[in-house]
């Protein structure tokens, strides 16, 4: 369907240039008498052409119709089709090479692009393997050395001190559970490369399914909530957004230090819908901001104390979500102390709706 | 209650083995162990089971030939062990005849909760929420199938014929997780392009009229991007 749409692009830039170019040597021929330079207009228009479409086809019929065109209307004998006439010959020779160059350039520059693209996404999925990578050795450590010490030392551990150690591997497990449906998230992106699938989602549901599983992990912290009233469907892969939204709240529980309050807001702003998380807390230091999403300055910085790990993976897992969805994602300092999580997604064109 | 039910527990990974099989003994269910279709099948036959919990990725055969195998001639209640990952395994499982599904990791309390709801769905007359007189009860959400009636608490909830439809279908398979394509062709038939959206609106309706918040959904848990399922008295506790 995709390739459908770029051919027709294709077609009516082309026939559009084409049409303007015809024009306006009328125009010069009849109105200001021109005629020399009518050729190097058409050679103009099909450098144009190859210029803005894909690949080597348009340029090239081009450059035909315009010498056709030429030698039918501009040459004489006029309005009659003539192949003896030198110039004309040439002229299409040196259209055909214009637009060959022409196009083989762009393709290269387009091609560059999207490697450079690639390279992009590369790099950002290096520097979160390797933080996770980094992340994953201390819950192992701590889970390993723990079950041997209830196997090998159990009976001379105390009840309590076995209820400890045994909370200390819940606890770590339950932090790798995270880290891993976070890593899935990636290769779900990552295997459906082009887009992926998205569905009709509706967003009560969506917040329904997060605060549920929110309430799981953190039952002493309640989430204000503010959805449109009215039925609100967006297309997405439901999965990676309600993953977006728990790494959201679960940062606000882990970060924002003195919070009180954390708030889900969800509206429609035009064509989009804007999701907002909210928290009262102590605020994003401006010096990580433009990084935030980066998944980067979560090695430099991390600070020696085990409960702050795995800060910015999750961020990162974000953007890399909203980024695959089409949509952007922000992160800012309120006014009043705390930070801002904002991120928009498409919602469903009812035409389209229509249309399927 | 009787609490000796067998349960046949399907699973190649041994550590996953013991486990589940530790935690259903010690909530005091006979358990038969099978860490392959081919094992899972002689075990079927010869102790029919009240319940099997199956595992999707078998070494030897997928899961749903299993599935498929215990379907043809019996409705044991079948627990499916999932990733989080493969949802589309998921709805074709559940399609397939399974009742509900279990993802991966799991605690105890979680496991014993469905299991308690899958054997008790399977024994419709035994289970608490089908009252005598065709009624139905799940926390203070009174069904009457006789009537057409829907109460919460003391207040009749008024809905329509097709909202009444789908809250009802939910109802009879109370605990089991139904997949929107089975309740879209329970209800309108064939489904078409349109009835995706045409559940979504009901199902809004009707959390609507039922006056519940987002995150605070007792009566009808919606299971995100598979379907919805009625809560059993056993979720209310």
């Amino acid at each position: 369907m995709k390739k459908a749409l770029t051919l027709q692009k294709n077609l009516l830039l082309t026939v559009l240039i084409l049409m303007l170019s015809f024009g306006m040597s009328l125009l010069m021929q009849k109105v200001f008498l021109i005629e020399e330079h009518i050729t190097t207009l058409f050679v103009f228009a099909v450098f144009l052409i190859s210029l803005v479409t894909d690949g080597y086809t348009c340029g090239v019929s081009a450059a035909v119709v315009s010498m056709l065109l030429v030698n039918y209307a501009f040459t004489a004998p006029f309005f009659m089709l003539n192949f003896t006439i030198r110039e004309n010959l040439f002229s299409a020779v040196v259209m055909i090479i214009i637009a060959l160059l022409t196009s083989t350039l762009t393709t290269k520059v387009r091609r560059q692009e999207a490697i450079k693209a690639e390279s992009e996404k590369e790099r950002m999925r290096a520097n979160l393997l390797r933080a996770i990578s980094h992340d994953l050795r201390t819950p192992l450590t701590t889970i390993f050395g723990s079950s041997t010490a209830l196997l090998e030392e159990g009976d001379r551990l105390s009840e309590e001190q076995k209820v400890s150690i045994l909370r200390g591997i819940r606890e770590d497990a339950d932090w790798l559970v995270r880290m891993v449906e976070n890593l899935l998230s990636i290769t779900r992106i990552d295997s459906g490369r082009v887009q992926i699938q998205k569905t009709s989602t509706v967003l009560e549901e969506l917040v329904d399914s997060v605060l549920v599983k929110f309430r799981a992990r953190c039952p002493q912290q309640p989430v204000l909530l503010d959805l449109p009233e009215e039925l609100v469907l967006i297309p997405m892969d439901a999965l990676l957004i309600e993953q977006v939204l728990l790494n959201l709240l679960d940062n606000a529980v882990k970060h924002a230090q003195g919070m009180t309050r954390l708030s889900l807001k969800v509206f429609t702003l035009g064509d989009q819908a804007i999701f907002e998380v909210t928290d009262n807390g102590c605020g994003i230091p401006t010096d990580r901001l433009p990084s935030i999403f980066s998944g980067t300055q979560a090695q430099d910085e991390r600070p020696a104390d085990s409960n702050k790990r795995s800060a910015g993976i999750g961020l990162s897992v974000c953007a890399t979500i909203i980024k695959a969805h089409g949509g952007h994602i922000r992160a800012e300092n309120a006014r009043d102390g705390g930070a801002i999580f904002r991120f928009d997604l498409a919602l469903e064109e009812e035409s389209h709706e229509q249309q399927v | 209650m009787n609490n000796k039910y067998k349960i046949l527990l399907v699973e190649d990974e041994a550590n996953i083995r013991n486990l589940v099989s530790a935690m259903l003994d010690s909530a005091g269910y006979q358990v038969l162990l099978a860490g392959t279709c081919a094992t899972a099948k002689v075990l079927y036959g010869s102790h029919r089971p009240d319940l099997i919990i199956l595992d999707l990725g078998l070494p030897d055969r997928d899961g749903r030939v299993l599935l498929e195998y215990v379907r043809q001639e019996a409705a044991t209640p079948v627990i499916v062990l999932s990733a989080r990952s493969d949802e589309r395994d998921k709805v074709e499982a559940l399609d397939m005849g399974a009742n509900d599904y279990i993802t991966k990791p799991f605690g105890s309390a979680e496991l014993l909760a469905r299991v308690r709801s899958a054997l008790r769905s399977s024994h419709q007359t035994m289970s608490q929420e089908y009252l005598p007189g065709g009624k139905f009860r799940t926390g203070d959400l009174l069904i009457d199938y006789d009537a057409r009636r829907v109460f919460r608490g003391e207040s009749e909830i008024h809905l329509t014929q097709t909202e009444y439809n789908i809250v009802a279908m939910l109802s009879r398979h109370c605990g089991k997780v139904l997949t929107y394509t089975a309740i879209i062709k329970e209800i309108w038939g064939y489904p078409d392009e349109g009835s995706t959206k045409k559940l979504q609106v009901n199902m809004a309706n009707i959390r609507k009229k039922l006056g519940v918040r987002p995150g605070e959904n007792h009566y009808i848990v919606n299971e995100l991007g598979v379907g919805y399922r009625m809560c059993s008295d056993d979720d209310h506790s």
